[in-house]
């Protein structure tokens, strides 16, 4: 455990071309069976620090680099990217990309063939079952799912048995319960198998569960290196950077601010069953309408956030029985052919009614047929069986141009609807081809309400995922259609461009009648969603307003989702209600640990 | 011509390339050519690709056309690239023989353009032969066994994989040009109008797929770095390693032997026989 | 630790990227062009050849050579094998023709900015791969039909036909799906694609990558004859084959046998050089490209 594996001295980097340099002296020793965590926001030199590991940087990036970087006690220098690559197991962000063969023993095998060692199939198979992926060996890779995709990246490195192995935000496409697959995995092989992982993460839980220690970067500078409950705790610290520990453990700093030095904060639920309890006077917000309007009070900073719960549940009710369905499925199956030449179902005898005014979050894991839902909504893709109608008109079957005006799908991957050069004529695009004489003060009223005036000109490929997302929503918005399909709107970012994502939602009113957010992310859902429909193996399992979804926890689990930390501690306290957001746990919830011993056993 | 496009832009469908392509390139080991060893069968191709250019003896390149259909039929080519195949070599060697008849000849300039048509064919379903047989990996390996630059086996393989991912991506942006878009109102005089929109649009999706493909580029470069792409490359002994399990087996031999024997009777024959047929 | 100056040099991985990029590009939009259906107007065939705007583009941004090959190699891989219409041996002169002329067109370009420029280098890449094609493919005949002289009408017809598909393709594909294209994408995408491989953009007026020598030097533009050589013999060099044949053929009609075994004699000679040619010239370009890593 001590003996320091890599060492990087002094380090400071600049790349070409650029101002200032993206590292500035750091050192940073990794201790062999370490499990650490990289965090920072985002431009803080995460990356750039891990591509230091194996070389990728300078000799990849050519840029100007002072400092020295030892592996294994011996100095880097001179060592080229494949030399030190051997010791080193690097799995990208967008690890699609690092996939280059076209079958997956295939592309397990790369590189120990690449390195000329003459066992590699062996070693292939091992790093396959590592994995749990043994028996896929022989198939396609365009015929795994994202999560198989990511574990064979991640065997990819496995199979040259590395000291280290480094992963980019291992689980930010993932559903929860791939997302703990993968961290298990990680977990048995820093423990059982001796290795040294490096992850850059984003999501305190995990790194809370399954990292020992956490490096902070910050600026290009790291700041500090702690263990995990030491860097957990320092909750102010981290949250004034934007980088936000488990709720959990900012509940706790809300409750009792003192403790933070400390240190004495929880960082799990498990935990937090021995550190909270139920407040004596907590009431359920559905009981009355002066409790709820106690909360508001008390959340009066989360006012941004919709009306929640069964406030919007009657609403949705009223206008349902009011008004005729804006989108109508009966009786719909879809199948694909696969490779074998046999049928595939996806979703089976789906009945769906959706109303002017909801706000729908459509859950479920990978694969769970969420976008081939909205896929037929939106009249991309047609049935196999049944009818779908949006505003009394049959969209299957219909030329995607004349969709548009009823219905937008905003694609998961906010790249695949940027067709233009400029983020203004994104937007425009759509008014252009039709055009609509009230165009330029429609671009500047969405480029208004979304926040891109200062974007307008730029290129939105190279905008920040985030701002991405943001152009994204305009241009669905910008059709000015009944219905509006999102696909995971906050799929790879960081929490709080996530937790801003919510806010920017709140800009498509008016100018949208419905919106379907497909989504695992529940913390958006509870905060956002009036209705949600559960959706497991190709069809809807439940769907009904918040209560009743979230208070039934078999369910989620059975959907393959996971509860958010609040959800669970809420269910765990007993709480009059599951709450959704911290103000309304912290007004139910109180600080126990220390006080009243006996409740503190679990 | 419009259904001709409707029907084009139902093949671009995602799913059916994927299934099509991708399916049929990697079943092929299972026939009796596709099991053969590569090297031999791409040196057995060269011949048959070079030597009919010179021979015009009628009668050795029939016995050699004969040889290449029972190959073709062997390897269990798709019916619909043979008929591509014969419609090629049939509107080429027909549109030549009307002109020429134009130009003042006559039928007696048939029969060397028959020639021709038979040599071609020769050629023709030797490439398909071979080519459909080996599946991309035994291709790959084969070619870099001859020594053919191991960049262009790895961008092989690396096609097979791209492939489904460069078309769900095309396959996205041009829905959302379509979804954005509008597609004129009048078809137009001969559906022109309707073929351009569809023209213009193909084109366009190449400008936003440029930009993605870049990063994607990048990423893959990086990444082959870090997998020792590079280390290979310098490395002859990888090469062999991954070369090493190549070797001529008995059923190889015996085709190699097949070839040898039919060739060197056909010769003699041809000597012998120079018009058989006409 | 070093630190790299030389800001215009290329590594090998940036060559990659640019052989990458190219390949899967224009491979892709290969296999669409192969599947649109093309108008028959009797022996003119309006189709749309290639997507010629996609290497032209590529060229002309970033470096000419590996943006050339890569767009040959792509189109091989794409649109011949993966579809099963790999034509073998014959792609090879396709191949080489068709780097050859994206290659020139590239270089062709010294300012991505100017339309102007990039649009007669447009026309002219496409100009330059459709003669070497048409005089090929008018080769070919030449070869493969025995006494041409003696048949009537035979020759003018084939040069007809080729000078009918050369102007059809400069003049339909060339302007549609190569002029018009490529001036839009250029300056569009200047300044703007090389960020994204992390390279700076070619400047106004800039000598070859690495400033080096080597990019003018005469080895490369030998080189680039010398391709263009190969690919006239590999058609050509066989027509000598048969005259040889053809002079001795009236001597002896029981020679003929032997003949023939001379001429196959000479077939795999002619093979055997091409292929040594192609592979040396391989293995020494890659050689190049790692001397001018350093």
């Amino acid at each position: 455990m001590d003996k320091p594996l890599l060492e990087l001295s002094n380090v400071s980097f600049t790349y070409p071309g650029a101002e200032h340099p993206v590292l500035l002296e750091v050192s940073f020793t990794l201790q062999q069976g370490d499990f650490v965590a990289v965090i920072g926001s985002n431009g803080s030199g995460k990356s750039t620090l891990c591509k230091c590991f194996n070389g990728l940087i300078p000799h990849y990036y050519t840029g100007d680099f002072e400092g020295e970087l030892k592996l294994l006690g011996e100095s880097a220098e001179g060592k080229r990217v494949s030399e030190l690559s051997r010791h080193i197991g690097y799995v990208y962000q967008d690890f699609e990309n690092q996939l280059v063969r076209p079958t997956v023993l295939d592309d397990v095998c790369f590189t120990p063939l690449n390195y000329g060692l003459a066992d590699y199939r062996e070693r292939g198979l091992r790093a396959l079952e590592l994995t749990g992926l043994s028996g896929l060996g022989r198939e396609f890779i365009w015929q795994l799912s994202g999560g198989q995709k990511h574990l064979l990246a991640l065997a990819g490195a496995l199979a040259m048995d590395p000291d280290i192995l480094v992963i980019d935000e291992p689980v930010a496409q993932l559903d929860p319960q791939h997302a703990r697959q993968i961290y298990d995995i990680l977990r048995r092989l820093n423990e059982q198998h001796g290795k040294t992982i490096v992850v850059i993460e984003h999501h305190a839980e995990f790194i809370a569960e399954y990292c020992r220690s956490v490096v902070l970067m910050d600026g290009g500078r790291l700041r500090w290196q702690k263990p995990v409950r030491e860097a957990l705790t320092s909750v102010e610290e981290l949250l004034a950077l934007g980088i936000y520990p488990p709720d959990v453990t900012r509940a706790a700093l809300l409750l009792r601010p003192d403790r933070q030095a400390a240190g004495e904060y929880p960082l799990s639920c498990e935990e937090g069953r021995a550190w909270f309890g139920r407040r004596a006077d907590a009431v359920s917000a559905a009981d009355s309408d002066s409790a709820a309007n106690g909360r508001t009070l008390a959340a009066a900073s989360a006012a941004a956030s919709p009306g929640t719960g069964s406030y919007a549940a009657m609403e949705a009710a009223v206008s349902r029985a009011a008004a005729e369905p804006i989108v109508r499925m009966e009786q719909i199956r879809l199948s694909y052919r696969t490779i074998h030449k046999t049928l595939q179902p996806v979703l089976g005898g789906i009945n769906l009614e959706l109303y002017a005014g909801e706000r729908v979050a459509l859950i479920g894991n990978n694969g769970a047929g969420k976008s081939s839902l909205m896929k037929l909504i939106a009249g991309i893709t047609a049935p196999t069986g049944g009818t779908v109608q949006v505003k009394g008109i049959t969209v299957n079957g219909l030329p995607p141009e004349r969709l548009s005006g009823m219905v937008s799908y905003v694609f998961q991957n906010p790249e695949d609807m940027f067709i233009d050069d400029s983020v203004r004529g994104e937007i425009a695009y759509y008014l252009k081809a039709r055009k609509l004489a009230d165009m330029d003060e429609r671009v500047e009223e969405l480029l208004q309400s979304f926040r891109l005036l200062e974007l307008a000109e730029r290129d939105a490929r190279l905008l920040s995922g985030g701002q991405q997302r943001r152009v994204s929503l305009a241009i669905g918005a910008a059709v000015r259609p009944a219905v509006m399909l999102l696909d995971e709107p906050t799929a790879n970012l960081d929490i709080s461009t996530k937790q801003e994502m919510t806010r920017v939602l709140e800009a498509l009113r008016g100018h949208v009648e419905t919106v379907v957010i497909a989504t695992h992310d529940m913390a958006l859902v509870a905060e956002w969603a009036t209705r949600i429909i559960v959706m497991s193996e190709g069809r809807i399992i439940a769907d009904g307003d918040k209560e009743t979804v979230f208070s039934d926890g078999q369910l989620l689990r059975r959907a393959g989702l996971a509860e958010t930390q609040l959800m669970e501690m809420s269910r765990l306290l007993n709480l009059p209600q599951i709450c959704s957001s911290l103000e309304e746990f912290t007004a139910m919830a109180e600080w126990r640990k220390g006080e009243l011993i006996y409740g503190g056993s679990c | 011509m419009v259904e001709a496009v409707k029907r084009a832009l139902n093949k671009i469908s995602v799913e059916h390339i994927k299934l099509e392509l991708l399916g049929t390139a990697y079943n092929s080991s299972s026939t009796f050519l596709g099991r053969l060893d590569p090297r031999m069968l791409l040196i057995w191709y060269l011949f048959f690709a070079i030597t009919p250019w010179f021979i015009y003896n009628r009668t050795i390149l029939l016995g050699m056309f004969v040889f290449m259909v029972v190959t073709t039929i062997l390897s269990k080519v798709s019916p619909y690239i043979v008929f591509i195949l014969c419609l090629g070599l049939v509107s080429q060697i027909g549109w030549m023989f009307l002109l020429s008849l134009f130009f003042g000849g006559g039928a007696e300039s048939l029969l060397p353009m028959l020639t021709l048509t038979l040599k071609l064919s020769v050629i023709s379903l030797a490439s398909i032969t071979v080519f459909s047989s080996l599946d991309p990996e035994r291709l790959s390996d084969g070619l870099s066994a001859l020594g053919v630059p191991d960049a262009f086996a790895f961008s092989l393989s690396y096609g097979y994989r791209i492939l489904p991912t460069l078309l769900e991506e095309f396959h996205q942006i041009l829905l959302s040009f379509r979804l954005r878009g509008q597609r004129p109102e009048k078809h137009g005089f001969l559906y022109l109008r309707t073929a351009a929109y569809y023209l213009r649009i193909l084109v366009l999706v190449f400008y936003p797929l440029m930009l993605n493909t870049a990063k994607r580029s990048r990423t893959t470069v990086e990444a082959l770095e870090t997998r020792g792409y590079t280390y290979a490359v310098n490395n002859p002994k990888v090469k062999k390693l991954r070369l090493s399990y190549l070797a001529m087996q008995r059923r190889d031999w015996l085709f190699v032997a097949f070839t040898v024997v039919y060739i060197g009777l056909l010769f003699p024959l041809g000597a012998a026989v120079p018009n058989l047929l006409y | 630790m070093s630190t790299l100056k030389t800001r215009y040099t290329l590594t090998q991985s940036q060559k990659m990227m640019i052989f990458v990029l190219s390949m899967s590009l224009y491979g892709l939009s290969n296999m669409f062009t192969e599947l649109i259906p093309s108008i028959q107007l009797g022996p003119i065939e309006l189709s749309v050849e290639y997507f010629a705007f996609i290497p032209l583009t590529l060229c002309m941004l970033f470096h000419p050579l590996y943006a050339a090959v890569g767009a040959a190699v792509g189109e091989v891989i794409f649109g011949e094998l993966m579809l099963g219409q790999f034509g073998g041996l014959g792609e090879l002169e396709k191949f080489i023709t068709f780097s050859l002329a994206m290659y020139i067109a590239g270089r062709m370009v010294s300012d991505p900015k100017n339309r102007r420029q990039v649009g007669i280098a447009a026309i002219s890449g496409v100009a330059i791969h459709q003669f070497c094609s048409s005089v090929i493919d008018i080769a070919k005949v030449w070869v493969g039909v025995e006494e041409l002289e003696a048949v009537q009408g035979l020759a003018e017809s084939i040069v007809i036909i080729e000078g009918v598909g050369f102007l059809n393709d400069v003049l339909f594909s060339g302007i549609l799906f190569a002029l018009l294209p490529t001036m839009y994408l250029v300056p569009r995408l200047y300044g703007k694609i090389e960020p994204l491989l992390g390279m700076k953009p070619r400047e106004r007026n800039m000598q070859y990558a690495s400033g080096s020598k080597s990019w003018l030097s005469p080895k490369l533009l030998g080189g680039a004859i010398l391709l263009a050589l190969i690919a006239m013999g590999a058609e050509l060099l066989s027509e000598s084959g048969w005259s040889i044949g053809e002079f001795e053929l009236p001597g002896a009609e029981s020679n003929e046998g032997m003949l023939i075994w001379i001429s196959m004699l000479a077939a795999a000679v002619v093979a055997a050089v091409v292929l040594t040619v192609i592979l040396r010239k391989a293995s020494r370009r890659r050689q190049e490209a790692g001397q001018l890593d350093g």
